[in-house]
């Protein structure tokens, strides 16, 4: 079925085939190369084409968890200021608990009674537990210095920020099909971990454990939540990314005019240009599939 | 060797003997063939274990294990210019006119062709693998493979599809690329002199047992095959990291009287284990020639196969089944195998594959390459660097600058190590006994093997 035939230049010259035995093939040099040389060539198969519009809305994603985890610094930073007290950081964790599973009931089709009484006792031992070993984390980084400390969080939220997987969520509702990924577990550890040194460096245990809970609250669940709302409904995604970015700017304006900046022009780069920057790449893709790929096998291979 | 001009040829590559592989025999046949057409014939190599040095094979092939120990899958260390000033001597002191160099993913090959193309010899190159385009192994090696590549006078594919294959990675005109397919050595694969008689048929496996090879679809297929058939058992020959899992299937599908696990078969008893089967079963997902199907042909198997690279190449369609790399179809073309067994007359296939595939063929084919090789133009450093500007934006200066080293450093060896002082080895024409057949040297080559 390769047979490859060329057009017969005189009647005395055999067909020239695509076929290795043999011999030399008769009227044929070696280096010949016929017409359907590279004919099984495929390219770009698997391309996707881009549209502009699409790859800014999936862009917003990006800047919205960008937001939210700028939110996380600022009560950091106010909390390390001490800008804001125990009392307030407590009512700030119950209400966005609570607003929290009141998006997740609104949102969520299919969850029963049981379910929600199964995430009530979780939080509940979750936040027991932060609280009987809010003592322990209060003391942890007595012994090292407070800009080490900063330029290990500084870097682990960096690292969060450049492995999180921003298409889903890493924690995810009980029953979802896709297992999380390397890299999103590496990715929420840091963003744990970062909590627990920003945390021991506090004075009082109430105020560890209030932060301590926000953190982790905000890190393990925010993306679960965000995740619901743009399955829900997108329009309302995209009014809620609206709102939080617009939010998280004028709360950085009044902290610090640079960092406003540099906030804005991230925003801007991560919405606008990168999308742009995407499409303009794309022309340059050139993907070679033919013959001499190897197979790719059809089955899963269970262990 | 009448009018045609004697050549002097050094076969350079990381794999030859003693390690064993379709490589390693396509370089040790074709330098006995060619070594009989009259001309001189060194192989370059790095040291084995203990066997360093230089040592002489059949028919006074003289191999150089130079002192370099390999270090990752039998390749040498990457220097750039270590390997230089030895290659020089090796060029200088036997004279050779021309260099042939093996497989892509030779370290030492590309090292060699590198020195030899600075020192002004032609370079011919032959290319036994296939390799993809997209992860970061292949983007790596089809770089290197443009730079040894981008000087090199001719190049040779062992199949069609190798040759689309190396003109895409590489870049070359297709018109440098010559397609000289491997052979089989036919005297050393005999049919058996009588069938395997009674009505069980015996499908033989021989591969090595990776996840390039197929051994995962073997896994799916041979189950469904015995439940199928229940006359038909299988013999799987290799070892290697899968044979868990096909152990493993043994044992769930109660087949330990219907597969058996021969274990790493030497090259010396393939032959045994071929003749003792009726059909040949090969499920590589990749293969740019394969080898093993020629052998099964010449000992009168008749070959079921995936349909990937070039092996619809390889076998005139009435020799061969192909399927595609899936369970369902492979079970299919068994079935067809079965089916058209019973017309099948192995000593006859074993007389067309004398026909088909010769060593001395390929010899001669390689003997044409090399004349047209040395018929190119010689071109100094400065004509050259203009084709390896031509690589890239940034590997073409890289490219350059790479080879002006080398061009430096080998003034500077010429001029420590003149030529003068290194001593040529004389021509030593060995009588060729005109009654010695060719099954003689390849049951020497056996002997070889074993005598490790």
């Amino acid at each position: 079925m390769d047979n490859c035939i060329a057009e017969n230049p005189s009647p005395t010259r055999a067909k020239w085939r695509k076929v290795a035995y043999g011999g030399m093939q008769p009227g044929f040099d070696d280096n010949h190369t016929d017409e359907c040389f590279l004919e099984g060539m495929v390219m770009n198969a698997n391309v996707v084409k881009r549209d502009m519009l699409k790859v800014m809305q999936d862009a917003i994603s990006i800047s919205q968890y960008l937001c939210i985890v700028v939110l996380v610094g600022l009560v950091w930073t106010y909390t390390l200021r001490s800008t804001l007290d125990e009392s307030s950081l407590l009512y700030l964790d119950v209400s966005l608990l609570g607003s929290g599973f009141l998006v997740l009931l609104l949102t969520e089709e299919m969850l029963s009674l049981n379910l929600l009484l199964h995430y009530l006792v979780n939080v509940f031992f979750f936040t027991t537990g932060l609280f009987v070993l809010a003592p322990i984390y209060q003391t942890l980084t007595r012994s090292i210095s407070s800009d080490t400390i900063w330029a290990v969080t500084v870097s682990l939220v960096i690292l969060h920020l450049f492995l999180h997987d921003y298409s889903g969520s890493t924690v995810t509702a009980p029953g979802a099909l896709k297992n999380p990924t390397l890299t999103s577990s590496i990715s929420l550890n840091a963003s744990v971990v970062a909590s627990v040194f920003i945390a021991s460096r506090l004075p009082s245990r109430l105020q560890v454990f209030a932060i301590m809970l926000f953190s982790l609250q905000v890190f393990l669940f925010a993306p679960l939540v965000t995740y619901c709302i743009k399955k829900y409904s997108f329009r309302l995604h995209l009014c809620f990314s609206f709102s939080l970015m617009a939010m998280t700017l004028a709360f950085v304006y009044t902290l610090h005019r640079l960092l406003f900046v540099l906030l804005l022009g991230l925003l801007v780069f991560v919405t606008v240009v990168c999308p742009y920057w995407l499409i303009r790449m794309q022309e340059y893709k050139f993907e070679i599939n033919g013959p001499w790929d190897e197979a790719k096998l059809c089955f899963d291979i269970t262990d | 060797m009448g009018d045609s001009k004697r050549h002097r040829i050094l076969m350079v590559s990381d794999f030859f003997y003693p390690n064993f592989g379709g490589v390693e025999n396509h370089i040790y046949l074709l330098s006995q063939c060619l070594l009989k057409l009259g001309h001189k014939v060194v192989v370059m190599t790095h040291a084995y274990g203990n066997r360093s040095g230089v040592r002489y094979m059949t028919g006074g092939l003289k191999v150089y294990y130079v002192p370099w120990k390999p270090f990752l899958l039998q390749n040498t260390l990457p220097t750039f210019y270590g390997t230089l000033p030895i290659i020089r001597t090796i060029l200088i002191r036997e004279q050779i006119s021309l260099v042939h160099g093996h497989q892509a993913f030779s370290t030492l090959c590309h090292e060699a062709l590198m020195h030899a193309r600075t020192m002004g010899y032609k370079v011919v190159f032959t290319d036994h693998s296939l390799y993809g385009f997209a992860d970061v192994g292949s983007i790596h090696m089809n770089k290197v493979l443009q730079f040894t590549l981008a000087d090199v006078s001719q190049a040779i594919c062992v199949s069609h599809t190798s040759k689309e294959n190396t003109v895409l990675r590489s870049g070359l005109p297709p018109e440098k690329v010559y397609v000289i397919p491997n052979a089989v050595d036919t005297a050393m694969f005999k049919p058996a002199a009588e069938r395997p008689s009674g009505n069980e048929i015996t499908i033989v496996v021989i591969s090595r047992l990776v996840y390039r090879k197929g051994a995962d679809l073997l896994v799916e297929v041979i189950p469904e095959v015995c439940r199928m058939y229940p006359n038909v058992r299988f013999i799987v020959g290799g070892d290697g990291p899968k044979r868990v899992r096909l152990e493993e299937m043994r044992e769930k599908h109660s087949l330990q009287d219907r597969v058996e696990m021969l274990g790493a078969v030497p090259h010396a008893q393939v032959r045994s284990v071929l003749i003792s089967g009726h059909i040949f079963l090969n499920s590589s997902l990749t293969e740019a020639f394969c080898i093993a199907i020629l052998e099964a042909a010449s000992c009168g198997l008749l070959t079921v196969s995936t349909r990937v690279g070039g092996v619809p190449e390889v076998l005139p369609d009435d020799m061969i089944v192909l399927a595609e790399p899936d369970p369902t179809d492979m079970v299919q073309a068994i079935k067809k195998a079965i089916s058209i067994l019973p017309m099948i007359d192995p000593q006859d296939m074993h007389n067309r594959m004398k026909k088909l595939y010769d060593w001395h063929d390929v010899a001669k084919r390689t003997e044409i390459v090399y004349d047209r090789a040395l018929k190119c133009s010689n071109q100094s450093l400065l004509e050259r660097l203009s084709r390896y500007l031509a690589c890239g934006a940034w590997a073409g200066k890289l490219f350059c600058l790479v080879m002006i080293i080398d061009f430096l450093l080998w003034r500077l060896l010429q001029l420590w190590k003149p030529a003068e002082d290194i001593e040529v080895v004389p021509d030593i024409v060995l009588s060729l006994d005109e009654d010695r057949g060719m099954s003689q040297d390849f049951q020497a080559f056996n002997e070889d093997h074993s005598l490790r």
